[in-house]
């Protein structure tokens, strides 16, 4: 069994001889192909690679784009880029670096602990990558570094754009800021391995900095033994990255802003019904973007993260607050839905609702007696909407209060929205790993519990209440570039019966301007306007249903919500207010929503003819044309 | 049985050393010394720190590849299974339990030493291929199902290595195992309809890519895309070349090598060094010492009796063409960078050991080329 068959032995050496023949010439071939390539490169493009003179060699430097630039809606600048300067180091043609760096800090101030961790950073990358020493240099300095250069090998300085900021208190929370790569992966885009490379860290910064961030050009450069340049070998120009036209009104915000610093902290959301264009977005305690690019110190940072009142935190997006009764427009359109009331049915209000052995209060102790929808919106009715709660189930109020807006992370164009929670069983048995209690669907009915959302949340359902459609927020003008802005008309017909939105809206308007209403602060004074709204306190603690608000620890206090619209007939604009520890929706919420809506209605921001790119176009074409020669 | 087998008495060391291959040593040799030569100029004109370790671990391997040269193949055909399970447990392992360096884990820490099962797998993929070949009757070689097998055989590994993940591994997998199937007679038609499905699956492979693998061949597809990141290596690789010309800018004297422009340049890159440093003639000169080994080494597999012994001399042809090629075309731009080393010349003792066991176990082939080897029962 050794002995193979001979001829099978022979017949398959042959095989192996040919399959053999067959390789020796497939490598010959592939390594002709190795060499044809090599002649190309060597022999035929000579002249492009060969430097001019000897000891001189040729590098590839990296350019960076210039990072767009942000508008508000009219045109606005609200973040540029300045020239500065930076000092950067080639720890290759640094010579004895500690020492280069004793004399660098004689100029620009570097402590000891700094020139140490520039020393390890230079031994841990390539020698002759450079590495910013500092950014932000004087003029002075500049020309004293410059003077000193033959004593500061290594050393060069060069323009580097600054990221500069307007306006910067009254829309920072929308503009975020931009700071440091922190991480960077192999394959990351070659513009964050430039030293200095500024990306975007919160806010439309970080939204839109795929726009915003462009793409790195690059030049080969002929250099001689002492790194002066000698020729270009062509170049290929880095393509600046897209200016961002912002739906906001920079003036508006700024007023909107100041109405709002009157209280510690909150939010107010202000749309434009129809478009879903976010005209102002205010959240305080703000923050000034120019204080944490100037290189704000690592105290100025620490202060800031762990003030109480989180003032990095933009609470219009990022914010989460039980709704509380303002999300009983979507309890009653959750039952008049599944047909489980109707529009005349009164609910009987003695001031509390008893389920499964609870008793859960009405806001009014005395009771409102019998109400029906109408009256428990104007009135707020509590026991009613735990009545509707209790009818309708769970299921139907999350699918509602989704169909609204909540739950939901738009494409607005700024970053780090939360979603918040719309709660129903599989999400409890998700999150806590508990099962549903009846109790806990019908406190949902009232916008407590576990529900939360955003104060851009609550302006898009209210938005959405108001026309009837499927608003999506932006806070980006699309048409100032490629994309058509959206319509009012554009977006989907909600698929609620027009009756029952009637029935709703109705109510909203009472609350607003029918005696006995919750909202009447909300009117516009002095004006034909009609404004509909809702008024929401939403339970911190449950001390503040024994007491009085007033006698309450500020952070124990109700927190205050508005959400309206006007004018009522011609829904035009929507705004939200959300006053943390304000107390009571309808005192302080109701009264900011009618100063904003009153702006907004006066100065129609949305009516003016917005800013459009003169040189979008232009930009484009100038971008695809920039590689004259030189590619390889 | 035995008495049967062994119908010629065995051989002396001194007629197995007369009977080694003295031409492909040379070779090899002549391409290592320039390797080593190569070195001394990557490091400014000094031994230290590679230029000396490499000729001290080309001759260690010399001394190894005639110490296995006398090893009878029966040795080999029973540790080839043994072999290639122990790699794959290893490579298996070493997810789990393996020294992440550079993002990538591909080692196996065994105290001092660092160990990468992906070389012991290169040499046991060819061995087990070759004794898998050699027991299958000839009549089975091109069946589906006995296809099959050995495609499984190459296609695990390569799955392993991706992972790492090591492009240039699974690469070495796949060419090697892939040519060693063909060497073994399995009917081209399997070729065709495998470059139809890998047409195919392309864009099933390009979906479990690791971001900088895609990153890597689309930069190769078009390096103007990232000139300074990911086609950083292969823009910079070709102006050293380019500066190169035709006669090279002289030893020690490639000024694009000698500064930090090339990455890796005394591992994968220093092929771009030499050819800078030599020029087209000296770069035309050393592939040319390539194809003279490779040549050899085919002769050598076509003059030994056995299916076991020329599929080992074959897969050692294989791996040195899969290794010189793949380095070449990278650094040339004509494939994407996978990180292959060119055999015998970049420095590194990982693939300089796979390259001198494979040497070595193709020389003990050649040696015992002569005498018939049991098939297995298995």
């Amino acid at each position: 069994m050794f002995t193979p068959d001979d001829d099978d032995e022979a017949a398959r050496h042959q095989t192996f001889t040919r399959r053999a023949m067959l390789l020796g010439g497939g490598q010959l071939f592939c390594f002709g192909l190795v060499g044809a390539r090599l002649y190309q490169i060597q022999v035929m493009d000579e002249g492009r690679y060969v430097p001019l003179a000897e000891g001189n060699r040729i590098g590839v430097h990296l350019r960076a784009p210039e990072r767009g630039h942000i508008l508000d809606r009219f045109g606005e600048v609200l973040a540029s880029n300045q020239e500065g300067f930076r000092a950067t180091l080639i720890p290759s043609r640094a010579g004895d670096l500690r020492q280069t760096l004793a004399m660098f800090a004689r100029i620009v101030p570097l402590t000891a602990d700094e020139q140490e961790r520039i020393v390890q950073r230079a031994q841990r990358k390539s020698r002759s990558q450079p590495l910013v020493l500092a950014g932000d240099l004087s003029f002075e300095q500049v020309a004293e570094l410059s003077v000193l250069a033959p004593r500061l090998p290594g050393i060069a300085t060069e323009p580097a754009p600054k990221r500069t900021y307007f306006h910067g208190d009254s829309v920072g929370h929308v503009i975020g800021y931009v700071g440091g790569v922190e991480r960077l992966a192999l394959d990351d885009d070659p513009v964050l391995r430039l030293p200095g490379t500024r990306i975007g860290k919160s806010g439309i910064e970080l939204g839109m900095e795929e726009e915003l961030r462009g793409v790195a050009g690059s030049e080969r450069l002929e250099v001689d033994a002492r790194g002066r340049i000698v020729r270009s070998l062509g170049e290929t120009a880095p393509r600046p990255g897209r200016n961002v036209v912002l739906t906001l009104d920079v003036g508006l915000q700024a007023r909107v802003m100041a109405r709002l610093g009157r209280e510690r902290r909150g939010a107010v959301v202000a749309m434009d019904v129809n478009s879903g264009e976010v005209i102002a977005l205010a959240s305080v305690p703000a923050f000034d973007p120019r204080e944490l690019v100037a290189g704000a110190g690592a105290d100025a940072w620490k202060a800031r993260l762990n003030d109480p009142d989180k003032p990095l935190l933009n609470r219009a997006i990022s914010g989460l607050y039980p709704p509380g009764s303002t999300f009983k427009m979507v309890t009653a359109l959750a039952a008049l839905e599944a047909g489980v009331v109707t529009l005349k049915e009164k609910v009987e209000c003695a001031g509390s609702f008893e389920f499964a052995g609870q008793s859960f209060r009405c806001w009014n102790r005395r009771g409102h007696n019998r109400v029906d929808l109408h009256r428990a919106l104007k009135e707020s009715c509590d026991v009613y909407f735990y009545e509707l709660a209790r009818r309708v189930g769970i299921g139907a109020l999350s699918r509602m209060a989704r169909r609204l807006g909540f739950g939901e992370v738009f494409e607005s164009g700024i970053a780090l929205q939360k979603a918040g929670v719309v709660p129903d069983p599989d999400w409890k048995r998700g999150a806590l790993d508990r099962g549903w209690l009846g109790g806990e669907t019908v406190i949902t009915g009232i916008g407590q519990g576990f529900v939360t959302a955003t104060p851009l949340q609550l302006a898009v359902m209210t938005a959405r209440l108001a026309t009837g459609r499927k608003i999506r927020p932006t806070l980006i003008r699309h048409d100032a570039g490629a994309r058509p802005v959206a319509r009012g008309d554009a977006f989907q017909v909600l698929d609620i019966a027009p009756e029952w939105l009637d029935a709703v809206r109705t109510g909203m308007v009472a609350a607003v301007n029918e005696d006995g209403g919750t909202a009447s602060n909300a009117q516009l004074d002095g004006s034909s306007i009609v404004v509909a709204g809702k008024t929401g306190t939403s339970q911190v603690s449950r001390a503040s249903s024994e007491r009085g608000q007033g006698e309450l620890p500020w952070d124990l206090r109700d927190h205050a919500l508005f959400v309206g619209y006007a004018p009522a007939t011609r829904p035009r604009y929507a705004a939200v207010a959300v006053v943390e520890h304000g107390g009571s929706g309808g005192a302080v919420a109701a009264p900011m929503v009618r100063d904003v809506l009153g702006m907004l209605i006066v100065e129609d921001p949305a009516a003016k003819p917005a800013y459009r790119q003169p040189d979008a176009e232009r930009r484009a074409d100038a971008a695809g044309r920039s590689a004259p020669e030189g590619s390889d | 049985m035995g008495n049967m087998f062994w119908s010629r008495r065995p051989d002396t060391l001194t007629q197995k050393f007369m009977r080694v291959h003295w031409g492909v040593l040379l070779v090899a040799s002549l391409i290592a010394v320039i390797g080593t030569a190569t070195l001394y100029s990557v490091a400014g004109g000094s031994v230290t720190p590679w230029a000396e370790r490499h000729a001290v671990r080309f001759l260690f391997g010399l001394g190894l590849v005639l110490t296995m040269a006398a090893v009878p193949l029966r040795i080999w055909i029973g540790l080839a299974y043994p072999a290639f399970a122990t790699a794959l447990v290893l490579l298996c392992l070493v997810p789990i339990v393996g020294v992440e360096t550079l993002g990538a884990r591909r080692w196996l820490s065994l105290g001092p030493v660092g160990f990468q099962p992906s070389e012991l797998m290169k040499v046991a993929l060819v061995v087990a291929l070759a004794r898998y070949y050699h027991w299958l009757p000839s009549e089975h070689v091109s069946r589906p199902f006995w296809v099959l097998l050995p495609l499984l055989m190459i296609a695990v590994p390569v799955g392993l290595t991706l992972r790492q993940p090591d492009l240039g591994s699974a690469t070495l997998f796949a060419c090697v195992g892939v040519g060693l199937m063909g060497l073994a007679g399995v009917h081209w038609g399997y070729a065709i309809a495998a470059a139809a499905s890998i047409g195919l699956g392309a864009p099933l492979v390009w979906n479990g890519l690791h971001g900088y693998q895609r990153r890597r061949i689309e930069v190769f597809l078009d390096p103007e895309k990232d000139p300074l990141g990911a086609g950083y290596h292969i823009t910079q690789s070709k102006i050293a070349l380019g500066s190169g010309g035709v006669s090279g800018r002289g030893y020690i004297q490639g000024t694009q090598s000698q500064l930090d422009f090339i990455p890796e340049k005394h591992t994968d890159f220093i092929f771009t060094i030499f050819a800078e440093e030599w020029g087209f003639a000296g770069a035309a000169i050393l592939i040319l010492l390539f194809i003279l080994l490779i040549g050899m080494v085919l002769r050598m597999a076509h003059g030994c009796r056995s299916v076991f012994g020329r599929l080992l001399i074959g897969g050692l042809a294989l791996t040195l063409f899969a290794y010189a090629f793949v380095n070449m075309a990278m650094v040339t731009g004509l494939v994407p960078v996978v990180g292959v080393p060119l055999p015998l010349f970049s420095y590194g003792g990982t693939a300089m050991t796979t390259i001198m066991v494979a040497l070595g176990l193709a020389m003990s082939a050649h040696v015992h080329g002569q005498e018939p080897v049991r098939r297995p029962q298995y």
